[in-house]
This record gives C-alpha cells, sequence and structure tokens, in this order.
C-alpha cells in the first residue's frame, strides 16, 4: 500500500495535515504540549484575540446539552502584547502552522490588529473573527451584517499580505452571501463554521443557566448544520474552506472534506479528548487508504456531481 | 488513561465511593488535585467530570472517588459495576499546598462530598506531620462521608449534623467558632465544602493570623485550562482565572467565594 498523502496547502498556508486545532479550545497552543508534540498536528488556531486584554464573560460560562455544549466565554483573552511576548516566542521551535483568531470591537480595531500581526514571522495565517456571538459589542454586530463584514475584510485585507481567512457564522440566514462577500473584498479562505446561538433553562431557578443568557452552541450535535453549510459555501466559493463543527471520528473529517472543506478545525472534542488530534491524524490514512483514496487533495468537494 | 473499576460501594443515599485501577499507576498526587472522568464511551453525556481524588496507593496504582448523583452524568458513574473500565485524565489542578510544619496545627473542614481530597490527605502514608484537627459536617448522621477515613487520620475528630443526629447539632462552621472561641489557633485551614461554608469559614478567620485554603468545583469542560469554562473572579483585580489551572485550591483571600 502507497502512502497517502495528507499534506494541503491551505490558501498559502502549509499543512502537513488536514487537522487543526480550532480557536476557543486550543488555548495558545502550548497546553496541549502536556499531551503531544504539537508537530503532528496540522496546525492550530489561537484563542480570539484583541488588542487589549479582555476579562470574559461572569460565570456561569458553560452548559452541556445533548452531544455538545453552549459556551459564553466572552471572548476572554490576554491580548496581543501579551500574546507576542509569552505565548509565540514559545511556539518558534514547533513544527506546525500557528494560525491567529482575532477581532476588533470596532472596524479600526480589527485593521490595527491585522498591521500588528502582519509583522510577526511565527504567524503562518490571519483567521478574522467576525462571528463570535458572545459579546454585544464584538462579533455579532459584524459577522451578521453583510455590508459590515464586507468592509471589515477589505480593510484587513489592504493591511496584511499573511493568508487571510473568514470565520463565519451560522447564525444568518445564508451563509453562501457572506461566503461570496468575503471571497469579493479578497479573502483567501473561510472557516465554517462557528457556534450556532442557543440557550438552556435552569427550572429550579426559572432562568437562564448561562449569566449571558445565550452561548454558541458547539459538539456533536451541530454536526450536520456545519457539514450543510460547508457544501453550501463549497458551491458559492472558490476559496479553500476549514469544515468545523462537531468533528469526533476520521469519518467525520472525510464527509467535511467530500463536502469541500480543504481541512478541518477540530474544536469541543478537544475537551473530551485531548488527544483526539493526533488520534485523527493517525486514523485518517487508513479510512483513506480503505476507501482507496491517495490524497486528501483528490477528495476535496467529491461528493459534488454536477 | 484507562481504568478498571475496582469497587463501587453505595456510601450514603445518593453517593458512591469508587475505587478505580489505572492502566498505568497516575502520576504523583496532591491532595485537593483531581481528575476528568468521561462517563461513557458515547457522545451523551458529551463532557467529562471533575472529580476529586478520594484517596490513593502512594505507588499509584489504584484511587477513589466519591461521586455524588445529582445528575444524568453521575448517575451512569454510580452504576458502573466491578470489572467495567472508564477513561480518565490527570491528575490536574494544583492541591493543597504544605500543610504546617510539627509546630503548627491544621484545621480541616469538610461538608458533604467536600471530604474527598481530605481522604488522601489524612491516609498512612501521607498525613501531614502537624496537629490535625478535623470538622465534619452533614444533613444528619446518615451522611457524614468517609468518617472513619478522616477520624482514623486526625488527632481532633468533631462533627456536625443539622438534625443533631451525630455530633454537634448545627453547621460545621459554628463547631468551628466554638473552637476559635475556645482559643484553640490552627496556621492553615484547608476547606471543601458548599460556598455558603466556605464564606462563614472566611468571615469566622477575618481579622486571625489563619491561613485559609478552599477548593473550589466550578463546572469544567475540559479540567485543563483550554475552555475557559470554570474561572472563578479575583479579590483584587477584575480578572477572571481558570479554577482547573490556577486551583482548585485557592487561599481564600486571593478570589472571590
Amino acid at each position: 500500500m502507497s502512502e497517502v498523502d495528507l499534506r494541503v496547502n491551505f490558501a498559502g498556508i502549509s499543512l502537513k495535515n488536514p487537522i487543526v486545532g480550532a480557536s476557543g479550545t486550543f488555548g495558545y497552543g502550548k497546553l496541549y504540549e502536556q499531551f503531544y508534540d504539537l508537530s503532528i498536528i496540522g496546525g492550530f488556531v489561537t484563542k480570539g484575540l484583541s488588542l487589549k486584554p479582555r476579562p470574559g464573560n461572569p460565570i456561569p460560562r458553560i452548559c452541556e446539552t445533548p452531544a455538545g455544549m453552549l459556551n459564553a466565554i466572552g471572548l476572554q483573552n490576554i491580548g496581543l502584547e501579551k500574546f507576542i511576548n509569552r505565548k509565540l516566542a514559545g511556539l518558534e521551535s514547533v513544527d506546525t502552522a500557528v494560525i491567529v483568531n482575532f477581532f476588533g470591537e470596532t472596524v479600526d480595531e480589527y485593521v490595527q490588529m491585522a498591521v500588528k500581526l502582519d509583522k510577526l514571522d511565527g504567524v503562518s495565517g490571519l483567521e478574522i473573527n467576525i462571528s463570535c456571538p458572545n459579546v454585544t459589542k464584538g462579533g455579532a454586530s459584524f459577522g451578521t451584517d453583510i455590508d459590515t463584514t464586507g468592509e471589515v475584510v477589505s480593510l484587513c485585507r489592504e493591511a496584511t499580505s499573511k493568508p487571510l481567512i473568514v470565520k463565519l457564522s451560522p447564525n444568518v440566514t445564508d451563509i453562501t452571501r457572506f461566503a461570496r462577500v468575503c471571497q469579493d473584498n479578497g479573502a483567501d479562505g473561510l472557516s465554517v463554521i462557528n457556534t450556532l446561538t442557543g440557550t438552556a433553562i435552569d427550572i429550579a431557578a426559572r432562568k437562564p443557566v448561562l449569566a449571558n443568557i445565550t452561548g454558541g452552541l458547539s459538539g456533536p450535535a451541530i454536526k450536520p448544520v456545519a457539514l450543510r453549510m460547508v457544501y453550501e459555501c463549497y458551491r458559492a466559493v472558490s476559496i479553500p474552506i476549514f469544515g468545523i463543527g462537531g468533528i469526533s471520528f476520521a469519518r467525520d473529517v472525510v464527509e467535511f472534506i467530500m463536502a469541500g472543506a480543504s481541512a478541518v478545525q477540530v474544536g469541543t472534542m478537544n475537551f473530551v479528548n485531548p488527544h483526539i488530534l493526533p488520534e485523527l491524524v493517525s486514523d485518517l490514512p487508513e479510512l483513506l487508504a480503505s476507501l482507496k483514496v491517495n490524497s486528501v487533495k483528490e477528495i476535496v468537494g467529491a461528493a459534488h456531481h454536477d | 488513561m484507562n481504568c478498571k473499576v475496582l469497587e463501587n460501594r453505595t456510601i450514603a443515599r445518593g453517593f458512591n465511593h469508587l475505587s478505580l485501577a489505572p492502566d498505568k499507576p497516575l502520576g504523583p498526587i496532591i491532595p485537593g488535585q483531581f481528575v476528568m472522568i468521561r462517563v461513557r464511551e458515547s457522545m451523551d453525556p458529551l463532557l467529562r467530570r471533575p472529580m476529586s481524588v478520594a484517596g490513593f496507593k502512594p505507588d499509584g496504582s489504584s484511587f477513589g472517588l466519591v461521586i455524588q448523583r445529582i445528575g444524568r452524568g453521575t448517575e451512569i458513574l454510580a452504576s458502573l459495576a466491578a470489572g467495567d473500565r472508564v477513561d480518565v485524565i490527570g491528575p490536574f489542578g494544583a492541591g493543597f499546598p504544605e500543610p504546617p510544619g510539627a509546630a503548627g496545627e491544621l484545621w480541616i473542614v469538610a461538608g458533604g462530598s467536600g471530604v474527598a481530597p481530605f481522604v488522601g490527605m489524612l491516609q498512612p502514608a501521607t498525613r501531614p506531620v502537624c496537629r490535625t484537627r478535623v470538622f465534619l459536617g452533614a444533613r444528619n448522621s446518615g451522611f457524614l462521608l468517609c468518617a472513619d477515613h478522616l477520624s482514623d487520620g486526625a488527632d481532633v475528630f468533631l462533627t456536625a449534623t443539622e438534625d443533631g443526629s451525630a455530633g454537634v447539632k448545627g453547621v460545621v462552621t459554628d463547631l468551628v467558632e466554638r473552637e476559635l472561641a475556645n482559643g484553640y489557633a490552627p496556621a492553615m485551614i484547608f476547606a471543601c465544602g458548599p460556598a455558603p461554608m466556605m464564606r462563614a469559614l472566611e468571615k469566622s478567620v477575618s481579622g486571625r493570623d489563619v491561613r485559609l485554603c478552599v477548593s473550589l468545583e466550578n463546572r469544567m469542560a475540559c479540567g485543563f485550562g483550554a475552555c475557559l469554562g470554570c474561572v472563578t473572579k479575583l479579590k483584587t483585580e477584575q480578572r477572571y482565572v481558570a479554577v482547573c489551572r490556577k486551583g482548585p485550591v485557592f487561599d481564600a483571600s486571593t478570589i472571590q467565594i
């Protein structure tokens, strides 16, 4: 049996395999070195960064739901400066793609972030967070408004020559309109999808479980929705797509790739099984070989037949 | 890490004690540290449950957990039988600090399933060198969990029950107040139990030269610092810290209980 080729070139980012840790579940990377060597995985996306550190939302912030969880962390992060000084330097020796997820509270802050991030050697690519539904002044207004989305992407495009990926919110009527606007304004790739807005009620206390009232639903429960959106976006745009949403097994990875993803990001399952990424990397070749597939590239969008 | 269930005992109505043997010995455990246990190999319930290690063999070949049956996940865990297998990761977190030296006195205050970290702390192999005064509280005598373990390891062992069926009638913090009023002065107090118990303790020691360390049990998704779901607020700055990494044991003077 010849070796299965797992390599992916994602919008100019070289990934040794299509398995990437998703933003908000992977800290700033180092955290997972207690479990495995980060050079095994294709890459990871950092926790969403802002210009200034953010304390995040009051507790309770999380709630388990059937085959999933709600979170309203509120974009807690250490801020760009501490990331550069304390985290990025420690990743220099790690042979994996480091993608920085970032956001601003104003269009101008997005641009300032993009300008600063553009200068960092250790950063392989940027992921714009326009879709975090938790913070009223943060992501929500950008990612669900088509004109603001276009403006943010276009101005960030001017500010950086690094590969620019936009993480889309699923909380819109037609995600393909947003996918097209991102492509038209210079995005190099898309991440599909961020979490779905939901809530849960504490029936004894007669109030929402989360202090923030609503949170983002993630985990295996959202996989069919995410897969549908990847399928639709693949038909709408020609830029590469990261498939994200409830990926738990190698066969999920293959489903997303066949729906149109060039690579995938794994989020919530890192919490359940911190070894999930290396396990997927090791399971994938055998599964692809059993499907008579020689490379990841050859099955991107294979489920589309017209 | 895969573990075999050695024994599952009901220790009170709604409480079980699980003994687990990991396939590979668990690393060194500091009392107060916890493990994340997968309920079962399915997607529902999805998340692991954080459980304080309740006693362990010093060589890491087995350890205990106190399971309070409060929901689907813990009901499933409480239904495990000897020979079943469960997946566990850990130990995680900062446990209790070094107890005082031989000259000092350590007080241990536990309510409900808050006994768990002290089962290990007071076992013969790891017992502190200092004098220990243990305060255990519960609704009634049937809920004084692991009382034998604690009383064996303690120099002084005191209990309080809300209905007076064992020990002093009242809450455990009344008993602490009484001993303080009697002139006994601990160098440190280690506490684990419901938030009102820990808040009452904080009040009792205010103005005294006592270091109070409390173990929190916030809900967690991951247990190792990735999800930031379990945070607690610092007292002095407008900032949250992850209970799983900076805690679960905190100096009470640093956090909002």
